[in-house]
């Protein structure tokens, strides 16, 4: 049941106007018995009790007339009106879907997977309200994850949180042959409109990152345990950057010291190749200070690419 | 139920019913209102005072109807579409990025589709007392677009004569990034009381162009090419080009960076040269 309006003068109303608009709300919450309407219409004080049930009827055309759907009540239906279709929808037109993908997808670019998750949620909620089939398929077509096995992904991410030791069939871009890997599972990322695994590969002993389109096939998952001897091979850097907006700041990144040209930051990547793509996309605002084995890491690749341009 | 009764039906009811539809497409005024459900009667039966009395038994059904500026303006239906807080969140997401990565023109596209959900939102989604905000933003937007500089007034009297460059969120907050004396400055809009474009004009290129660039080594493998692009594979293993239009500068030349020596930016001219004036600031930092 929805809330009335309190304070309105009842003089300045039109009560059988009133009546449509209710029936037309309780219609689209629910099929309802005419019992049941009648007592709606009883405890929001719009109609008498001596009041015949063929206003209720009337009341019911009236709806009809202005295009709303309503099965009869029938045995099939337990005496009860459906309402099917009706105008009182919205619709997204063509053009205005467009830009809604535009803006999601400005969006996605620094969504986290969660995030990413309940707008396939809402995108989900929006086509059911909508009538129009083709808005309809198009809402749906919005999200990342027609692109991934929805399923899969969160149970994957499911899987990060619980550190799952996972045997799977993987297959390298340039390798001729998918090939067998035990990580532990970490993080699942979102990047460059790919799904990332974080995870550390238990026989390379190294942090590594999986293309989630790559993995052909899981084999088994485990709890960790003791004897998997993880080394923790995170990369942890300090930077520092000038005329920074904060909002941007990843979630493993903290300031630890503030001047008048920018932030000292900290960051924890998951490795080397990680943080060297954050330090390049920062561009000139970013000075790697600390650790000075990284900080060459960065002179070098960028004078590898000062080379380019020469 | 008789022939004759399953043919009645209720006139005042239908006319309230045509108010909603009515207000449910558009904002109007009641002048407007009365126009529109005239038209498709024989005779005018809709007056100021019948749509005023159906504008209030709509209200009284728990139907949220603003006037601003004489426009009615439907916020909130209570039957309508049920967004959690969680939901609604995410739709004021949606909003604050239109206003980062949408022109004027597509952005008010964009508002139009918020404001249209929130007629048949059980929630109310949007300020809609929001104009002079808006008249801000695009009058911001304009000179952007036409390259005038422009004048903010504040609260304290004070005016900036500046370049303004883009509407961006700095510390959490929406701001006009603007140039003045060749320094980046971010303005908080809300700090603004007045906005005036100026005659002065900026020698500043915006225009949207193709940016082609070369990809090489295992990146080749690894690059999925994004919507906007176009990648060819004649040159291939050497090196795959791909040609990318409408992305933003920044983003493009933050994500390019990051392929590090794997790409090389082809044309236009002035991207290259940015792209290494970028480096060999970078590397300007480190002493190289």
């Amino acid at each position: 049941m929805f809330k009335l309006a309190e304070n309105v003068d009842i003089s300045q109303i039109s009560l059988t106007g009133a009546r449509g608009i209710i029936l037309a709300g309780l219609l689209m919450m629910e099929p309802r018995t005419l019992s049941e309407i009648k007592q709606a219409f009883l405890d929001y004080n719009i109609l008498d009790k001596s009041s015949s049930d063929d206003i209720l009827r009337i009341d019911i055309n009236t709806l009809k007339v202005m295009g709303c759907e309503i099965s009869r009540a029938s045995r099939k239906t337990d005496g009860k009106y459906v309402l099917t279709e009706h105008p009182f929808t919205f619709d997204i037109p063509e053009h205005e879907l467009k830009i809604l993908k535009k803006v999601y997808k400005a969006l996605k670019s620094n969504a986290t997977i969660e995030l990413l998750f309940e707008y396939d949620e809402l995108f989900k909620k929006l086509a059911s309200y909508v009538i129009n089939p083709e808005t309809k398929e198009g809402l749906l077509g919005i999200s990342i994850f027609k692109y991934f096995d929805i399923n899969a992904v969160k149970e994957m991410l499911e899987d990060c949180q619980n550190k799952k030791v996972i045997t799977l069939i993987y297959k390298k871009p340039n390798a001729k042959e998918a090939t067998q890997k035990d990580v532990v599972a970490q993080k699942l990322v979102f990047n460059n409109d790919q799904i990332y695994l974080y995870c550390y590969d238990l026989n390379k002993k190294d942090s590594v990152m999986l293309n989630f389109k790559r993995i052909r096939k899981i084999i088994s998952k485990r709890c960790l345990n003791k004897d998997d001897n993880i080394e923790k091979k995170q990369t942890k850097i300090k930077f520092h950057i000038k005329s920074f907006d904060k909002s941007l700041l990843k979630d493993t990144e903290k300031i630890t010291e503030q001047n008048y040209e920018g932030y000292f930051i900290e960051g924890i990547y998951h490795n080397d190749f990680v943080a060297m793509q954050r330090v390049l996309s920062l561009g000139a605002k970013c000075t790697v200070l600390e650790p000075l084995e990284f900080r060459n890491m960065i002179i070098g690749k960028l004078k590898e690419m000062r080379k380019i341009y020469e | 139920m008789s022939k004759s009764l399953a043919l009645k039906r209720n006139q005042s009811s239908m006319q309230v019913l045509k108010t909603l539809l009515l207000l449910l497409q558009d904002n109007y005024t009641m002048s407007e209102l009365v126009e529109q459900l005239n038209l498709n009667e024989k005779e005018p039966i809709f007056n100021n005072s019948v749509v005023s009395k159906y504008i209030n038994t709509c209200r009284f059904c728990g139907i949220e109807i603003l006037k601003i500026h004489n426009k009615y303006y439907v916020t909130k239906l209570p039957f309508g579409l049920n967004l959690t807080n969680k939901e609604k969140d995410l739709i004021t997401l949606l909003q604050n990025n239109a206003k980062k990565c949408l022109s004027n023109k597509t952005r008010s596209i964009f508002e139009n589709l918020i404001c249209r959900l929130s007629r048949f939102s059980s929630k109310e989604l949007i300020r809609v007392d929001k104009n002079a905000l808006e008249l801000t933003y695009s009058t911001f937007e304009s000179a952007v677009k036409n390259n005038k500089k422009i004048r903010l007034m504040f609260r304290t009297k004070a005016i900036m004569d500046c370049t303004p460059l883009e509407i961006v969120e700095h510390k959490g907050k929406p701001c006009f990034k603007v140039l003045l004396k060749d320094r980046q400055r971010f303005i908080v809009i809300e700090r603004v009381t007045g906005l005036e474009i100026l005659g002065d004009t900026i020698e500043v290129d915006h225009s949207d162009r193709s940016v082609v660039f070369k990809i090489y080594n295992d990146l080749i493998m690894r690059y999925s090419a994004r919507q906007e692009e176009l990648v060819t594979t004649e040159c291939y293993p050497e090196y795959i080009t791909a040609t990318n239009r409408g992305e933003n500068k920044d983003v493009l030349l933050s994500r390019l960076l990051r392929y590090d020596s794997n790409c090389e930016i082809i044309h236009p001219k002035d991207y290259r040269n940015e792209m290494k004036a970028i480096i060999d600031e970078t590397l300007a930092n480190y002493g190289e």
